[in-house]
């Protein structure tokens, strides 16, 4: 077997984005905060706008997102992001700040000012990780734990009589006149991770365009919470969560779509 | 010089504006002067009450509880300010909506028709004006030319409106110089 | 030289705030302080500023956490229902050293209550008001001209210190109208080399109040004591009235320290010997000044449009031997003048 030449090695094919720090990530195994958040650092490298983005974290295991990547970023309290970054861009329409929320924090806590963000249509960015649980605090009931569903605080499963019905943030959202770009993706395959970085660019690509408030829901995996093995966990993901929340586009007004085409294109 | 003037009426009657007038007056004129309106849902029914209190010293309290002088357009405010007229000051009653008077014999009282008299110079919603005048006969707490001067500044764009404003101001001025004690007195 | 102009109390604070470079401001309705809200609608897009009517108390603080954070002045104002929503988003902004400027122009409670004007807030401004260890500079304005020029301290004290600094007025002097004096607007802001305003040549800023360890936590929270530390002993301020031969002290604050000025002359000229003693800042409250007069007066009485708040902090202050006596009032009733002549005489006489 031939010994390869030195330059051969050279050409990278994958590495650490610039805009992630040098420090791994806390997260359980299998846990989908990884891969999103690898995910944002590429796009903004991709963009070159590290110098322009601002991480709005949330609470929860997104509590210290702003930790991960090499770019500013700040807390907000449970559920405020939208407002505090609708602040950011409303005093630096510059920036790039982009809320980083997971379900308790959106859709429940804080429903109210992502419904409101979304109202006034502000040119700022949301991605919504959506695991079905509250992670952080021990696998509570979320807003979108799904009927039937095992938590620490639905120990029979989640009952309608007693729990109402899971929360559906992007059909909920996508009726509001501000949004621009609104859209589900899935992290339980390569091929779904691949289509949940295009969506997740091009709501990125929707705010430098200054078009409006974009948001990606991210159907992510809880292995722990879920109580299942990291693998079983991708499965399971598909089998209850894709049902019920069906992947896909659910808000892509005209100029967004002018934007999408220009990329495929390219 | 120190007054404290009270202003109480039915809403729609000019009491925050006559108020407004003598704190803008006063302001003009160089002197302390701090006016505190009645707020909220009485705005919008009920009586309406404001306190103007014009001084040469810092004015302390907002409110007023003793007025030198005070102005009821309606029934309910005579009823607060026979009470609380300080002795020696000056009571104005708007005769046209109040039937009642007053027993007391330590005040200087104007029983003055307000509303026939800003009806008579066809200008029905110029009571305010014509208590006003009625006031500033008893005691001069601002010159009645600067009150014409504010009218002239606030009203440029509308001349007609103006005249009936100095019309109904005057005539509560000469009608209470002709026709009571209370201004002899002054 | 700046002109003279009749103003009211709500329009002052709008007004200061924008001499101050206050570049954001965040507000819901609630009365008795719209008009600053709506002023302040017309004035901010005049000046090219930043002007958002928020869904809710709660998302007009966490705002001002964002642009607090982006380096900008930033201002909300409220009343009392509407200043415990935002308690949360205080707590917050004191735990990451943020500083902001938040109004409460109190009125009557609790509950819902009234839009009358009243100073039932005091202890919630005063003592922290959100969850966790921490203090807001509290400034009590009397009068219109010291809505504006408060307002304007206020800012200037929250970037020194990097604090949230609360303006507590009561509704009666939101809606008073006297003289004002225009102030020049503020030209030089201070620089913030912490703020978020993107990594540009720099190591990114991290603006947050938390830690995964306790122990990791420590170095910010002992930052916020010293610094409240260093409030109390630099930013007391007062006023006193004719204490030098002063039997009896009346002390008091906002508009219930204007009726007691009436009150203490209609005193005089009964003969009654009484000055007054009047916080400025609630927070960091004047506790020497006032225990330094406990030495030579031992006569006191509160004069407070509240159950009986400020005086708990008045009787902390002097010496064991002070007779303090409260009137007061509540509920969003104003405090008349002949309600305190009528305390000092049943004291004095």
């Amino acid at each position: 077997m031939a010994q390869l030449e030195y330059n051969e090695l050279e050409t990278i094919l994958y590495q650490k984005p610039e805009a992630l720090e040098e420090h791994p990530f806390h997260f359980c195994p299998g846990c989908g905060h990884g891969i999103a958040l690898r995910l944002v650092a590429e796009i903004i490298d991709e963009l070159e706008i590290r110098e322009r983005a601002i991480c709005v974290a949330s609470i929860g295991c997104s509590v210290n997102s702003y930790e991960y990547f090499n770019f500013d970023g700040l807390e907000s309290a449970h559920g405020r992001a939208p407002a505090v970054a609708t602040a950011i861009k409303r005093c630096h329409p510059h920036l790039i700040p982009f809320t980083y929320q997971g379900d308790g924090d959106l859709a429940a806590i804080g429903t109210a000012e992502i419904v409101h963000a979304c109202a006034r249509g502000e040119n700022i960015t949301t991605i919504f990780i959506n695991n079905a649980i509250y992670g952080m605090t021990g696998g509570q009931m979320a807003p979108t734990t799904l009927t039937g569903m095992y938590s620490t605080s639905t120990p029979a499963g989640r009952k309608p009589s007693l729990a109402g019905y899971p929360i559906r943030v992007c059909e909920m959202l996508s009726t509001l006149e501000g949004t621009a770009y609104i859209s589900r993706v899935a992290l339980h395959s390569p091929a779904a991770v691949r289509k949940a970085k295009q969506a997740i660019k091009l709501a990125f690509r929707t705010q430098l365009a200054g078009l409006g408030m974009s948001l990606v829901e991210v159907l992510s995996p809880c292995p722990t919470n879920w109580r299942v093995e990291p693998v079983k966990a991708l499965e399971w993901l598909a089998e209850n969560m894709l049902p019920y929340y069906p992947l896909g586009e659910y808000k892509v007004i005209d100029a967004v779509a002018a934007l999408k085409k220009e990329d495929h294109h390219a | 010089m120190h007054e404290e003037i009270a202003i109480g009426g039915f809403g729609g009657q000019g009491v925050l504006f006559l108020g407004r007038l003598l704190t803008e007056a006063a302001f003009r004129e160089e002197r302390e002067v701090v006016y505190m309106p009645s707020y909220g849902a009485e705005k919008r029914g009920g009586t309406v009450w404001c306190n103007v209190t014009i001084s040469d010293e810092r004015i302390g309290a907002l409110f007023i509880a003793r007025p030198t002088i005070a102005v009821a357009m309606n029934s309910a405010s005579l009823t607060r300010f026979e009470q609380t007229t300080r002795s020696g000051g000056v009571l104005v009653v708007n005769q046209s909506l109040v039937p009642e008077t007053v027993a007391r014999e330590d005040i200087s009282i104007v029983y003055i028709p307000a509303n026939d008299l800003a009806a008579e110079l066809g200008d029905s919603g110029g009571s305010n004006l014509v208590a006003l005048g009625a006031l500033l006969a008893c005691r001069a707490v601002v010159s009645v030319s600067r009150i014409n001067k504010i009218m002239e500044d606030m009203l440029t764009k509308n001349p007609e409106r103006l005249e009936i404003n100095k019309r109904s101001l005057n005539r509560g001025y000469s009608w209470t110089q002709q026709n009571t004690q209370a201004a002899r007195q002054v | 030289m700046f002109e003279k102009t009749l103003m009211a109390g709500n329009i002052a604070i709008a007004e200061g705030a924008i001499s101050a470079g206050c570049h954001a401001y965040f507000g819901y309705p609630i009365t008795p302080q719209n008009e600053i809200l709506e002023h302040m609608s017309k004035r901010m897009p005049e000046e090219g500023r930043v002007f958002v009517q928020t869904e809710s108390e709660i998302a007009a603080i966490n705002m001002v956490h964002g642009a607090a954070a982006s380096g900008c002045r930033a201002m909300t104002t409220t009343s009392s229902p509407g200043f415990s929503l935002k308690q949360e988003g205080i707590s917050y902004l004191a735990g990451a050293n943020l500083p902001a400027v938040i109004v409460n122009v109190m009125r009557g409670g609790p509950g819902l209550g009234n839009i009358g004007g009243a100073q039932g807030d005091y202890f919630q401004a005063t003592k922290g008001g959100g969850h966790g260890d921490y203090r807001v500079i509290v400034l009590a304005p009397a009068t219109v001209q010291e809505m504006m020029d408060f307002t304007m301290l206020a800012f200037e004290l929250a970037d020194k210190y990097r604090n949230p600094t609360i303006v507590l007025p009561d509704g009666f002097l939101g809606q008073a109208i006297e003289p004002v004096t225009m102030r020049a607007p503020v030209t030089k802001l201070p620089e913030k080399p912490w703020a978020i305003t993107g990594a540009v040549g720099r190591a990114k800023n991290i603006i947050n109040s938390f830690a995964m360890e306790p122990i990791n936590d420590q170095p910010r929270i002992e930052l916020i004591r010293q610094k409240l530390e260093r409030i109390r002993q630099d930013e007391v301020r007062f006023e006193s009235i004719n204490l030098d031969d002063a039997a009896l002290v009346i002390v008091a604050y906002g508009s219930a320290f204007r009726s007691a000025m009436t009150a203490m002359q209609m005193a005089r000229e009964e003969g009654l010997k009484v000055g007054i003693f009047r916080p400025i800042t609630l927070f960091p409250f004047p506790i020497k000044p006032l225990s330094d007069l406990s030495r030579k007066v031992k006569r006191f009485l509160v004069a407070e449009m509240s159950f009986g708040q400020l005086i708990e902090d008045v009787r902390l202050s002097l010496g064991a031997d002070a007779q303090v006596e409260l009137v007061n009032q509540f509920g969003g009733v104003p405090m008349s003048a002949d309600e305190i002549l009528e305390a000092i005489e049943k004291i004095m006489k």
